[in-house]
């Protein structure tokens, strides 16, 4: 079993990153772009024992994201 | 004259300005630090900790996180509870807001850059931790660090300034807080804040390297500050 952890920053959050990249981009004469979310993600790879979820969403709640400033979106994935 | 003082320095893999800390501390205030090793279990006694400047752990993940999972964080959090002051400069700032000790959080720099220069910061509260300062006085700390953009909700920002809790702020050397004068983006021109219960401050710039002849000497004022404290 994995489960997928999605990292973003949430609305609002200045990403200078991502703010780089749409800039190249429009820069290599696409126009038409708009924005651009630069996320990240985990998978995190378990056995099929039972279901992990709970234990999951506290990693990802303590660990790899950090709630002041970020969200995260789990998916199963079989 | 008071009983001598313990002073500590926790130090993760990565942490860099360590030694300068030691030394800033020996020089201005005649202790040797205690140098405790992140995988420390149990601090017996300090009457203070600071957490040093660096790259904990690379940097891996967010700045700062993985450092709050060591053993002797646990240590940290249980001591600042008892009232024991804690110091976080840099890296050891980006470590308190990690582990909740602090609010908000250090984002990268909103102009991409890793800034290394001399800052003019306003002391905007005065409490225990700057004493030796004016109110509002303007003073001179180096900066060197890529994620020291602070950030906070609105709502937390204005507790933030009821309770004053902001401590520092980027300002011209005439004492000006505007944008122009703001090194990394950080709301407000924040550079250090602390806790509610004021016990627990976390700054950006570096104290530890504005203590000798050759630059600001403003450093030595912040230590004797916190030595005062104690």
């Amino acid at each position: 079993m994995i489960f997928r952890v999605y990292i973003n920053f949430k609305p609002g959050i200045l990403d200078p990153e991502a703010e780089a990249i749409m800039q190249t981009i429009k820069n290599m004469g696409n126009k038409s772009i708009e924005k651009i979310i630069k996320g990240k993600f985990f998978d995190i790879h378990v056995d099929d024992k039972k279901d992990y979820f709970n234990e999951i969403e506290k990693i990802s709640e303590n660990l790899l994201s950090n709630p002041v400033i970020e969200n995260f979106k789990i998916i199963k994935k079989n | 004259m008071k009983e001598k003082k313990i002073i500590s320095i926790i130090i993760f893999p990565g942490s860099n300005c360590d030694r300068d800390l030691s030394v800033a501390i020996e020089k201005n205030l005649g202790i040797k630090p205690n140098l405790i090793w992140h995988q420390t279990r149990n601090i017996k006694k300090t009457d203070l900790i600071f957490l040093p400047g660096g790259f904990s752990y690379g940097d891996y993940l967010r700045a700062g996180i993985i450092a709050t999972k060591s053993p002797a964080i646990s240590e940290v959090v249980r001591l600042s509870k008892k009232g024991i002051p804690i110091v976080g400069i840099c890296n050891g700032f980006q470590i308190l807001t990690e582990c909740n000790l602090l609010e908000g959080a250090l984002l990268k720099n909103s102009n991409q850059l890793f800034k290394c220069e001399d800052v003019f910061l306003k002391v905007v509260n005065k409490n225990k931790f700057t004493s030796g300062f004016k109110k509002d006085e303007v003073i001179s700390f180096p900066i060197a660090h890529s994620q020291g953009n602070f950030f906070v909700n609105d709502q937390k920002l204005k507790e933030l300034e009821d309770n004053e809790q902001i401590i520092f702020k980027y300002t011209s050397k005439e004492g000006l807080i505007d944008k122009s004068f703001n090194p990394n983006g950080s709301k407000n021109n924040i550079a250090g804040i602390i806790n509610k219960k004021k016990n627990v401050l976390g700054l950006m710039p570096h104290p530890e390297r504005a203590t000798d002849s050759f630059s600001s000497e403003d450093g030595k004022i912040f230590f004797k500050s916190i030595y005062e404290m104690l």
